[in-house]
C-alpha cells in the first residue's frame, strides 16, 4: 500500500498539485498510515526518489522544488502535531542568504526539505553577515553553515563565504562546522564552491537537504 | 563600411556579412568606466548612455544598452528603495507588494513617459538615439507579464501566490502586470529602442513544468506579443534553459529571435530555429571570470562553430558580472570577432 501512496504523492507533487497531494496523506492516515510512517514512509522517500530523478531521469523545474518542499514541510508539521513527541533531532543546520543577497526562495526549499528529515532549522533570513553565520551556528550548536547567493558578486564576495570560512579558520571551527552553498552562480560553474572555500554545494533545495545531512554525518563521526 | 544595424538586419534574414553579429551586454561596467559609484552613475542617464558609448567605441561589438538595472521597472511601479552594491548590480530592497491586498492597490502609471522614475531613462535613449543615428542597435529590457510580479513581490511570494493562492488575486495582478509591460514597451520603442529583450524566465521549462507553461506561461506570452506585435522582439528567459519549448513560442507567437541560456545546447536550438529566426549562442559569462585566454577562445570558437553555419546566428552574452578582467572581456570579443568573421570562412 505505501508504494501506491508514494507513487500518487510524487505525481501530485511533481504535477505541483498541492491539494491532490495533501489528500493523499489524508487518504493514507484515514486508512490507518501511522504519522510516522507519512513522514519517514512516504515524504522522505518521496524527496530521495526526487532526487535519484532529478540525477538519473529529468530535469525537475524550480516549481516542483518550491512545491515538493512547501508539502513536505506542511505534511511533517501535520503529522507532528499527530505524533504528540518531539522528534529526535538529527542535527542543525544555520542558513541565510549571503551579505548583500536579499534572495530567500532557494533557503525556504532548503528549509523545507530539511523538516521531514529531522534536521533543525536555524532561519537567518537574507543579506546576513559572515560574523552572524558563524556566531549563530556556534550559539546554537549548529553542525552546518548553508549559504545562498544568487548573484555572483555575493557568491564571490569577501562577506560570504570566503569570509565564514576565514572565521572558521580563524577560531579552529573548521572540523566542527561544515559550510554548504548553493544558487545560480554555483550551477554556472560548478567549481565555483571550492574557489569561495566552501566544503560542498548542491544543484538546486531537493538536493541540498541530502547533502546538509551527509555533512552532519560527516561532522558527528 | 557595413553597420553594426546592417549586420545585425543581414543576419535576421540569413545573409552573410562581414561577420556575425556580436553583442556584449556591459551594464555594472560603466560606472568603472566613468570613475563613479554604482549609485552615482545610475542616478544619471547621461552617465549611462555617455557609458555605453565609450564602451562600445573600445570592444567594437554591435549593440547599445539602455537598460540601467532591472528593479528600475518596480520603481515605476512605486518601489521607493534600491540597494546599490559596489561590485555587482543593483537590487529592489523594498517591495511594492508586501501581502497579496497590496495587489489591489496596485497602481499602474497612465503614462510611464511622464513618471519621474522614466525622467533619467527618457534622456539616455534620446543621447544613445541621437549617438547611434540609426547606425548601432539599442537594447531595452522588458519583463514579461508572467515575470513582472517577481519584482514587486519577490520570487518567494511570487511563487507562493502563483501556485498556492487564491486565483483571483493572482490574475488581478497578471492583468494589471499585462497592462504595465504594453505601456512599458511602446515607451521604449518610441524611445528609440529597436531590440527589445522580451525577458521571461517563466517561460523556461527549468522555471514552471511543461503543463504549467502550455496551460498559464504559453497563453500570457501569446497576449503580451499579440499587443505589442513581434517588431524587434527577443525571447529571453533570464539565462534558463528554453529549447524544449522553442518551437511551441514560435509556432504560437512568430517571435523572431531567440537568446537561448548558455546551458542551452546552441546546435540543437539552431534546428529547432529552423530557419524561422535569428538563433543567438551565449557564452557562460559566470565562467568567463576564471577560464583562461585559451579557454575563453576555445569556448567561443565551440559556440560560434554549433550556430554560426546557414547564418541566422547572433553570439552574445548575458549581463556580464563585473568582477570579469577587462581582459577577458577583449579575448572573448577578438575571438568571436575572428570565428565570426564570414571572411576568414571564404
Amino acid at each position: 500500500m505505501l508504494d501506491e501512496i508514494i507513487r500518487e504523492y510524487n505525481e501530485a507533487v511533481f504535477d505541483t498539485d498541492r491539494e491532490r497531494a495533501l489528500e493523499v496523506i489524508h487518504s493514507a492516515v484515514a486508512a490507518g498510515v501511522t504519522p510516522d510512517d507519512v513522514i519517514f514512509r512516504v515524504v522522505v522517500p518521496a524527496i530521495q526518489q526526487m532526487v535519484k530523478g532529478i540525477s538519473e531521469h529529468f530535469d525537475a523545474n524550480l516549481a516542483q522544488h518550491f512545491m515538493a518542499s512547501q508539502i513536505a514541510s506542511e505534511v511533517t508539521d501535520a503529522m507532528l502535531e499527530l505524533i504528540g513527541t518531539a522528534p529526535t533531532s538529527v542535527g542543525k543546520v544555520v542558513i541565510g542568504a549571503a551579505d548583500g543577497d536579499l534572495h530567500s526562495l532557494g533557503k525556504r526549499i532548503v528549509i523545507g526539505c530539511l523538516k521531514p528529515q529531522m534536521i533543525d532549522v536555524v532561519d537567518l533570513g537574507v543579506n546576513v553577515p559572515c560574523e552572524r553565520f558563524v556566531d549563530e551556528a556556534l550559539a546554537s550548536d549548529a553542525q552546518v553553515i548553508g549559504i545562498s547567493a544568487m548573484m555572483l558578486h555575493t557568491a564571490r564576495g569577501e562577506n560570504g563565504c570566503l569570509g565564514v570560512r576565514r572565521l572558521l579558520k580563524e577560531r579552529g571551527l573548521e572540523r566542527k562546522i561544515k559550510v554548504i552553498v548553493g544558487g545560480a552562480p554555483y550551477r554556472f560553474d560548478p567549481g565555483l564552491y571550492k574557489a569561495v572555500g566552501a566544503d560542498a554545494w548542491a544543484d538546486d533545495g531537493i538536493a541540498a537537504g541530502q547533502i546538509i545531512k551527509d555533512l552532519i554525518r560527516e561532522v558527528s563521526r | 563600411m557595413i553597420t553594426a544595424l546592417e549586420r545585425l538586419v543581414a543576419a535576421i534574414n540569413g545573409e552573410k556579412s562581414d561577420r556575425i553579429p556580436i553583442f556584449c551586454n556591459l551594464l555594472d561596467q560603466g560606472a568603472k568606466e566613468l570613475g563613479l559609484t554604482p549609485h552615482e552613475y545610475y542616478s544619471s542617464g547621461a552617465n549611462v548612455a555617455e557609458a555605453q558609448i565609450r564602451m562600445r567605441a573600445k570592444f567594437g561589438y554591435d549593440n547599445l544598452w539602455s537598460l540601467f538595472y532591472v528593479g528600475k521597472e518596480a520603481e515605476l511601479l512605486g518601489c521607493e528603495k534600491i540597494r546599490f552594491a559596489l561590485n555587482g548590480p543593483p537590487n529592489v530592497e523594498d517591495y511594492v507588494i508586501k501581502s497579496w491586498d497590496d495587489v489591489e492597490k496596485l497602481q499602474i502609471p497612465d503614462d510611464i513617459t511622464t513618471h519621474p522614475a522614466f525622467e533619467q531613462q527618457r534622456i539616455c535613449l534620446d543621447i544613445l538615439r541621437r549617438e547611434a543615428d540609426g547606425k548601432v542597435p539599442i537594447c531595452a529590457y522588458i519583463t514579461s507579464t508572467m515575470t513582472l510580479p517577481v519584482l514587486l513581490m519577490g520570487m518567494e511570494m511570487w511563487m507562493e501566490l502563483l501556485f498556492i493562492g487564491p486565483a483571483d488575486i493572482r490574475n488581478v495582478l497578471l492583468e494589471k502586470c499585462h497592462e504595465f509591460f504594453v505601456k512599458e514597451l511602446k515607451a521604449y520603442r518610441d524611445g528609440g529602442a529597436n531590440v527589445l529583450v522580451y525577458s521571461n524566465p517563466f517561460g523556461s521549462p527549468e522555471t514552471v513544468p511543461m503543463r504549467f507553461f502550455l496551460e498559464h506561461s504559453l497563453p500570457w506570452i501569446e497576449r503580451d506579443i499579440q499587443a505589442v506585435g513581434t517588431t524587434g522582439i527577443v525571447y529571453y528567459c533570464g539565462m534558463s534553459r528554453f529549447n524544449r519549448v522553442l518551437d511551441a513560442v514560435i509556432a504560437r507567437t512568430g517571435i523572431g529571435v531567440y537568446y537561448l541560456s548558455p546551458l542551452d545546447d546552441v546546435a540543437e536550438g539552431k534546428r529547432i530555429v529552423a530557419g524561422r529566426g535569428l538563433t543567438c549562442g551565449v557564452i557562460n559569462d559566470i565562467r568567463l571570470v576564471d577560464w583562461s585566454v585559451d579557454e575563453i577562445h576555445e569556448e567561443v570558437r565551440r559556440l560560434i562553430e554549433a550556430g554560426m553555419p546557414g547564418s541566422k546566428f547572433l553570439f552574445g552574452t548575458g549581463v556580464m558580472p563585473a568582477c570579469i578582467p577587462d581582459g577577458h572581456i577583449r579575448a572573448m570579443l577578438d575571438a568571436a570577432y575572428e570565428y565570426g568573421s564570414w571572411e576568414n570562412r571564404g
